[in-house]
């Protein structure tokens, strides 16, 4: 039996991590949000300022998990299989690239490295020495079959944990999922739910935190 | 020379998203590939021909030039002020 | 047992599998000189549809592909409940809908062809097309699926011009995979399609059998190669082990090939750390150009195609090795029997990929 030890989301406005809510977005003018997020977990990776905002939501997903979420994600080099998805890839960056080529302008290579929608698993793999198995999917909505299924035949394939999510991150969405599944018996941290509570936990109210 | 230097750490951090570079922090001498400098990479590199075009309208067809002229911010604002004088 | 089958290519080779395989075994390239298709309106080399074929644009061009492999299988497997489509691509229709390059693929695509299910677009960069087969191959393998196919598709556009051009990856002469004077890649585009499955009768002609494989990440840098080959070492070697295959098994290595300076230079450092440094080497960019996403998938069928002809087709556009390791790079077409193949992908985002193919 495969278990969900940790889940978090990310959207406009709030952090959720495991169901409870962290963080809330404050008018700060110096921040973006996404920023904010940087800081309140604590990270110091300049190479995060020049990543795209679908691998920012990434990497800030995944250290929201480790850190608020108390997993240790201590993992063999090859130990991790990641599985992102979305529904528009790399729509946002594909636009601000497309933008910087009008009017005869020089295309910006920074940009362009980023119109593909993998890349994020590229920098997660980069920022934890990760070498397992990947894949980015584009779908018409959030699945939870398809997640389910990949970390099941992943899990039974003998890798020590999935981390799968849905990661759609345009000018006028933030939806971020991101949940690391392991083996029931696997002795590590976290909590045990079952995998298939995945899209009551993908779709689970979330209340404006400053209101709460 | 001066100016010109001032303006072109300004274009590197803006162009090259550095933000938690201040111009203070880049020497005139300090170099920009260096792990020790500014630790850029080659999508930097590639950027920073955007940046001669952008800002001085220099265009740079091959990137190999790119490597003597792109060393620190003294050799940059060199090959600017050689390219515009042209 | 799963078996791989009905390739279809459609590519400036030709509209048919066929028409591809006649240009590949007479070495015919798809690239020529195109007017003013580059950034400041200069003229490149492209492996590009005729312009007579203009309206071959993304979703077109994947209904023609999808009407190709449908005449490969039996008429029923298109439309059972137990068939998955899975579309590799990287940048869809980013030319007419950049804000939602694959509305095509989900909104009309399905009651077009009367499918079960919503198709699932595998989107990893230059790996895209080895990674969805792999992908096929596991959704059969657990069950999920009786036959999954696989279709890969990719246009040439200003948007991916402008892109490679912004890195200066663009060769100014037809790419030259592994040669010493390459200059980096040459685009193209294209749509192939294989079928993946576990049930032999659904092909109209005799399948191949797929040993599929892994992917891994350089965990290195999003654009550059890996200087060691890290990722493709591992992907491949856990392919190797998953199937229980040795390096002496593989009769022909299928390379990525791009011809860009670090990206063959990578491939020849991994392929020698590998023990596969004297197994037949072949990049077959140098006939289709550098389909993307497509790539895997044309490559893959292409690959399959000398498998059944018994003939490993020249590496076009190589002369003299440009590697600091030595690999054997096909410099003439070269008659007899494959066995066993081994396709091999890398790509942006740093993911390599691989998967093995064996005759019946």
């Amino acid at each position: 039996m495969t278990v969900i030890k940790g889940y978090c989301h990310i959207n406009k406005e709030d952090c959720w991590v495991n169901g409870k809510p962290v963080l809330a977005k404050t008018d700060d003018p110096e921040y973006s949000w996404l920023r904010q997020i940087y800081n309140f977990v604590g990270l110091s990776y300049p190479k995060f300022h020049k990543m795209d905002q679908l691998a920012q939501a990434g990497v800030l997903a995944l250290a929201l998990l480790k850190h608020e979420g108390d997993l240790p994600m201590d993992y063999s080099e090859e130990g991790v299989d990641l599985v992102l998805a979305n529904r528009h890839a790399s729509a946002g960056s594909d636009l601000r690239f497309q933008a910087s080529y009008a009017d005869h302008a020089a295309p910006s290579p920074a940009l362009f490295v980023y119109t593909l929608p993998n890349i994020v698993l590229g920098e997660i793999a980069i920022q934890q020495k990760w070498y397992g198995d990947h894949i980015f999917v584009v779908l018409p909505a959030f699945d939870p079959d398809f997640f389910i299924q990949y970390a099941q035949r992943h899990i039974q394939q003998g890798c020590q944990a999935v981390i799968g999510g849905w990661l759609e991150v345009t000018d006028t969405e933030t939806d971020v999922f991101l949940f690391l599944a392991e083996a029931e018996e696997s002795t590590g941290k976290g909590g045990s739910l079952p995998l298939a509570a995945i899209n009551e936990l993908y779709r689970q109210p979330m209340p404006s935190i400053s209101k709460l | 020379m001066d100016q010109i230097k001032q303006e072109l750490k300004k274009q590197i951090i803006e162009q090259l998203n550095l933000e938690d570079v201040a111009v203070e922090d880049i020497a005139d001498d300090t170099l920009l590939f260096a792990s020790d400098g500014l630790a850029l990479d080659s999508i930097d590199a590639l950027e920073l021909i955007v940046l001669l075009e952008k800002f001085y309208g220099i265009q740079v067809v091959n990137p190999e030039e790119g490597k003597t002229a792109f060393k620190s911010v003294d050799t940059m604002a060199a090959y600017i002020q050689q390219k515009t004088a042209q | 047992m799963i078996y791989i089958g009905a390739e279809t290519m459609i590519s400036p080779l030709g509209s048919t599998t066929e028409e591809n395989w006649s240009a590949l075994k007479e070495n015919r390239s798809g690239i020529s000189w195109v007017a003013g298709a580059g950034l400041h309106h200069q003229g490149l080399f492209l492996a590009r549809f005729h312009p007579i074929e203009k309206d071959r644009r993304f979703t077109s061009l994947l209904y023609e592909g999808m009407q190709q492999v449908a005449l490969k299988l039996d008429p029923s497997i298109m439309l059972s409940a137990r068939t998955q489509v899975v579309v590799s691509a990287t940048k869809g229709a980013v030319d007419t809908d950049i804000r939602d390059p694959f509305g095509g693929v989900f909104n009309k695509f399905k009651t077009h062809f009367g499918l079960a299910h919503q198709p699932i677009v595998v989107s990893n960069a230059c790996i895209s097309g080895v990674q969805a087969i792999n992908f096929g191959d596991e959704l059969v393998g657990a069950g999920q699926f009786d036959q999954v196919i696989v279709i890969g598709v990719d246009l040439i556009t200003d948007f991916v011009v402008n892109g490679f051009q912004s890195l200066y990856a663009v060769s100014d002469k037809p790419c030259r995979p592994f040669d010493a004077a390459r200059k980096g890649i040459t685009l193209g585009e294209g749509c192939a399609a294989v079928v993946v499955g576990n049930d032999r009768s659904i092909f109209a002609e005799a399948p191949l059998e797929l040993l599929a494989g892994s992917s891994s990440n350089d965990a290195n840098h999003i654009s550059g190669p890996s200087r060691t080959g890290e990722g493709l070492v591992r992907a491949v070697r856990r392919t190797l082990m998953r199937q229980g295959c040795q390096p002496e098994d593989i009769d022909l290595v299928s390379a990525h090939g791009t011809a860009t300076l670090y990206n063959d230079e990578m491939e020849a450092i991994a392929f020698n750390r590998l023990g596969l440094q004297e197994c037949p080497t072949l990049s077959l960019k140098g006939y289709f150009g550098h389909t993307l996403g497509c790539a895997g998938v044309l490559e893959t069928a292409a690959t399959m195609q000398m498998m059944r002809h018994g003939l490993m087709v020249r590496s076009e556009g190589f002369e003299n090795l440009g590697t600091s390791k030595p690999l054997p790079i096909l410099t003439e077409n070269c008659k007899g029997p494959i066995n066993t193949f081994i396709k091999t992908a890398s790509g942006f985002g740093g993911g390599n990929a691989a998967l093995i193919v064996r005759k019946l």
